[in-house]
């Protein structure tokens, strides 16, 4: 479990191993040998190219002609000018909670729903996961039909109430969200799922004996047993939604009015949309990762448990 | 398949080799300095065609097109083309990782009005000398032409041309009382027309539509009404935006009426493009300002012309791709051997003007496919007189989803008659960055 | 949670509107993909199926450019190499991970969880690069060897606490008995990992079988096209316009194998999520 998974049994073996002795080498030896493929593939195609991504950040690289020399810091200054930029990122952030609180209880509700076998509850359980196996694109590509004026089930309805669900910046908002949700309950209500079966059924009985109602359950032994769970979920759904750019390029295009235009539209506009300079996209996916780093440890540090230790 | 190319080996990416990589990609990464661009190609005049394997990138919606003369070229060539073709909202995102990177294919095509842009970063080469040797080059569509010319050389040549016409719903004209075989001459006959449609009270019937969400529609429908009435929408160089001009207010005006009116199409407000031309297509519109390039999808009777101004003219705007030879392509005089071809009487004819496309050369207007047509030759004789603008920001102007000249239509036309001003200022900033 | 059991009339009425409500619930998530089938085979203006029900739409997709074929074959060698990479690598890193201490290790491993922190759109330009300097320009296994990296934080993560959810004694045992670590890995704790192993195969597939950013910028030659590129490229004509209908067919075409996949492993997948670790 990410949250804990630096403590424990690593501090406990560094601890241990604290003399060096020929069988820690021989275990570190092994260690790498196995992790080594990982550790390739990291170091060739991900930090390799992260440093030409703060390279980029760093110098004057429009798209069409390449690397002109470092101009550092005028990107970042960029960054900071762009009319997008505070829009942007309040968008995002608006965004990112919306669709974790609703993720997440969703999730939590129907996990709760489905998490007893029986067939109609296999049944449920396989509809709501199986729009977690389509793509992303593939989801925003159906939904971008879907919700079309011209050729969507509901074209008659909108013409009739001259309403449209991509028109209005709120109305793009839920719409963008409602797909979101639809692509994603599925597999959040999995990992509660697990989640839920870890917690040892005697507590239940033992809350029921108690005479405790199912709120009181709910509140007490539910919740803070799913505290690891419900922490990695958040972590995974804040990470996403921070990033979320498929849905949004497909389905708004960014509009209508420029009302939903998040960091990584951004991003991806700077470099191929108009300016193509990709210094000043790269700064901002260098401030969007510092950002992503940052808010990941705070979530760690805030889900920590302290009884844990 | 092949699906491994094995060019530096696998075998050096070890983690020893990582620092190989490192300084690989240092090296690599003053690529456009040396790329020399603008190096000039000369050849013999008709180029090379010795079996040569060429590479052609263009966008999805030219695809029809780009097939018909590529085919048509390998058939009668020893080189041979392989088309790519690649989306079109992502294209310019392909064209810059391989610019970046000198992968750039022999040949490719650009949406015309990035071709100054392109142009100017050193992307295509100078072919002015062998554009200059040919016969029929004061015939070849000077829109086009000019957009690839940057301080008096020549890069590019028009690939397919895309125009923006004045096309009209027959049966819907001759049901409001309209004359069908007539094209409304003015803009303001335009808006009469289309509230007389409306008018007509039929479920699913408008006047007109637009794309008021689709920057890059408005550029291609709106632009031909200015310069319809003899006014431009940018100074000479594309460095100043000039839509505070009687001509422009007059052609907003005209639209806020319409749109005041509900004599527009409402799903218009929101379209951002993709089904912009979908109502007219399914006979639900009357008439409206729409590419000639789906003249021969229409399956019902339409009348065709250019576009009008305010008080009257006929304008288009010359859209479409042009396409020229890259920086990186070792094989020029073949690839020239491509585009000289593409020019000829016989490309022209027998594979566009056959399929119903424009031809791009003034002096093949009137061919043996368009006769049989007269609304190609229309749209033919109308392109001479239509205008490419060209300036170098120009996606970003007006092409991109957060563009200020978006937000100058909706503020203009969609609310009550807002200050053109600031949004002309914002407009020209972004022009001349 | 529990419900009394509901045989007697009573009960019946009682349960009707959480009948209701969670028939309800799966019919939204059920209705978008239904009636994409549907429009899909059915006539619409501007798309290959005007008249009539049919399979217009698949037949535009079917002699799309080098054949839907062509784009299957390599959308499936992408999605299967990458999967086979993404299993051997994360079978033995998350061994590693999990069984280990060694140099580096904690590093190591918040390196390979920050992949999913970076806007991949950027990460291309220089991966676009980096391949080229590979010799991997224009090629299919370029573009598996990317999707595998931008696997690896899931599927590391999953094998190391499905590694960690096992018993120690186990190896241990193993270890005693005089296997070497790699004997061990083999014979004893590679069927106990078999469940988290499915799961990282199935993701990596799903993701892979789906992605269109890195093909798209990775691939030159319209042979080496994948499926999700050529539906994209199929949906904009003219101008912008959209063929509604070739939209439909491919995201058909697109979820068919991963909705029967997902839903044939569904078992395994649930017990892979459950080896333990989850848990905390």
């Amino acid at each position: 479990m990410g949250v804990s998974m630096m403590s424990g049994r690593d501090r406990r073996s560094r601890r241990r191993l604290s003399p060096p002795s020929p069988a820690r080498r021989g275990e570190a030896v092994k260690g790498w040998l196995y992790v080594s493929p990982t550790a390739v593939f990291v170091a060739v195609l991900f930090v390799v190219p992260l440093l030409l991504v703060v390279r980029m950040s760093l110098s004057r690289w429009p798209l069409l002609t390449g690397d002109q020399g470092v101009n550092a810091p005028d990107n970042y200054t960029k960054v900071f000018n762009n009319r997008f930029f505070a829009d942007s990122v309040v968008f995002t952030l608006k965004y990112t909670v919306l669709a974790t609180a609703l993720l997440i209880a969703l999730g939590l509700g129907l996990a709760l729903l489905v998490q007893e076998s029986s067939r109609w509850k296999g049944l449920l359980r396989a509809s709501f996961l199986i729009p977690s196996s389509l793509g992303l694109a593939s989801a925003s590509l159906l939904f971008y039909v879907l919700y079309s004026p011209f050729a969507g089930p509901a074209a008659d309805l909108m013409e009739k109430l001259g309403w449209t669900f991509l028109g209005s910046p709120n109305a793009a908002l839920f719409s963008t969200v409602f797909l979101i949700v639809w692509r994603f309950a599925g597999f959040y209500m999995l990992l509660m799922l697990v989640g839920l079966q870890g917690i040892p059924a005697e507590l239940y009985e033992a809350a029921r004996i108690d005479g405790a109602s199912r709120w009181q359950t709910f509140r007490r032994i539910t919740l803070p047993l799913l505290r690891p769970t419900l922490a990695l979920t958040t972590i995974m759904c804040v990470t996403g939604s921070l990033l979320a750019f498929e849905q949004f390029y497909i389905l708004t295009k960014g509009g209508p009015d420029n009302s939903t235009i998040t960091v990584v539209q951004l991003i991806y506009t700077m470099a191929f949309q108009g300016q193509n300079d990709l210094g000043v996209a790269a700064a901002l996916s260098v401030i969007a990762l510092i950002a992503l780093v940052v808010i990941n440890a705070m979530q760690l540090r805030a889900f920590h448990n302290p009884d844990e230790k | 398949m092949k699906i491994f190319h094995r060019r530096g080996g696998l075998r050096s990416v070890t983690v020893v080799g990582l620092s190989v990589a490192v300084l690989a990609l240092a090296a690599c990464g003053s690529g456009g300095s040396d790329a020399a661009p603008g190096a000039a190609v000369s050849v013999a005049a008709d180029g090379t065609d010795d079996g040569s394997q060429l590479t052609l990138w263009t966008r999805a919606p030219l695809e029809k097109q780009a097939k018909l003369l590529v085919e048509a070229y390998n058939k009668s060539h020893k080189n041979q083309v392989t088309l790519t073709v690649v989306p079109n909202d992502d294209y310019v995102a392909k064209v810059g990782a391989a610019a970046g990177s000198k992968g750039l294919p022999d040949l490719f095509a650009a949406d015309i009005v990035y071709v100054p842009n392109w142009v100017k970063q050193g992307l295509f080469r100078d072919i002015s000398a062998n554009i200059d040797g040919l016969g029929f080059k004061d015939s070849i569509n000077k829109g086009h032409l000019g957009a690839g010319t940057v301080d008096g050389k020549q890069h590019v040549l028009p690939f397919v041309l895309d125009l923006s016409m004045l096309f009209w719903n027959k049966a819907l004209f001759k049901e409001a009382g309209l004359d069908p075989n007539k094209a409304p001459a003015t803009l303001e006959e335009y808006a009469a027309a289309a509230k007389k449609i409306q008018a007509l009270g039929k479920k699913d019937v408008y006047g007109t539509a637009t794309g008021l969400n689709c920057g890059g529609c408005l550029v291609f429908t709106w632009f031909p009404s200015v310069w319809a009435a003899g006014g431009q929408v940018m100074n000479g160089d594309g460095t100043q935006a000039n839509f505070t001009s009687d001509q422009s207010k007059k052609v907003f005006d005209t639209w806020r009426d319409l749109w005041k009116s509900g004599a527009v199409l409402p799903s218009s407000k929101d379209e951002a493009g993709p089904t912009w031309t979908a109502g007219f297509t399914e006979g639900k519109v009357g008439l409206m300002f729409y590419p000639a390039t789906l003249l021969s999808s229409t399956k019902f009777d339409v009348g065709v012309a250019g576009i009008p101004g305010p008080g009257g003219g006929a304008s288009t705007f010359v859209g479409g791709d042009g396409i020229g030879i890259s920086k990186d392509s070792k094989k020029a005089a073949q690839a020239w051997s491509f585009l000289n071809w593409m020019m000829s009487e016989e490309a022209q004819i027998e594979v566009l003007a056959k399929d119903n496309d424009v031809v791009s050369r003034g002096d093949l207007a009137n061919n043996k496919y368009a006769a049989k047509d007269p609304r190609l030759v229309t749209i033919n004789e109308v392109a001479g007189k239509g205008q490419t603008p060209v300036a170098m920001n120009f996606q970003q102007a007006y092409n991109a989803t957060n563009s200020p000249w978006l937000s100058l239509v909706r503020d203009c036309v969609l609310s009550e008659g807002t200050d053109l001003q600031p949004n002309n200022q914002q407009i020209t900033s972004v022009l001349s960055q | 949670m529990r419900h009394p059991p509901t045989t007697s009339i009573a009960g019946l009425v009682f349960r009707t509107p959480y009948w209701i409500f969670t028939g309800g619930l799966a019919v939204i998530f059920l209705f978008p993909l239904g009636w994409t089938a549907a429009a899909s085979v059915s006539p619409h203006a501007g798309t290959n199926q005007t008249d009539g029900w049919g399979f217009g739409n698949y037949r535009t997709l079917a002699d799309y450019q080098a054949g839907i074929w062509q784009y299957l074959v390599n959308s499936a060698f992408v999605s299967l190499t990458t999967v086979v990479l993404t299993l051997a690598i994360s079978l033995l890193g998350g061994y590693a991970f999990a069984r280990f201490t060694f140099p580096g290790k904690n590093v190591l491993f918040l390196t390979t969880l920050a992949i999913l922190m970076v806007p991949y759109a950027t990460m291309l330009i220089p991966l676009y690069v980096l391949l080229n300097q590979l010799g991997l320009q224009d090629s299919l296994l370029g573009v598996a060897l990317v999707l595998t990296m931008f696997q690896l934080p899931f599927s590391t993560f999953m094998m190391r606490i499905s590694f960690e959810a096992i018993p120690r004694e186990l190896d241990e045992a193993a270890l005693v008995d005089g296997c070497s670590s790699w004997a061990a890995l083999w014979r004893v704790l590679l069927p106990a990992v078999k469940p988290g192993l499915i799961t990282v195969g199935l993701f990596a597939f799903l993701t892979t079988w789906n992605d269109f950013m890195a093909p798209l910028i990775l691939i030159n030659d319209s042979n080496r096209f994948t499926l999700p590129l050529a539906v994209s490229n199929l949906r904009v004509q003219v101008q912008g316009v959209i063929d509604y209908g070739a939209t439909e067919a491919g995201v058909v075409v697109l979820a068919l194998p991963c909705i029967v996949l997902f839903l044939l492993l569904q078992r395994h997948y649930v017990r892979g999520f459950m080896s333990g670790a989850f848990k905390g």
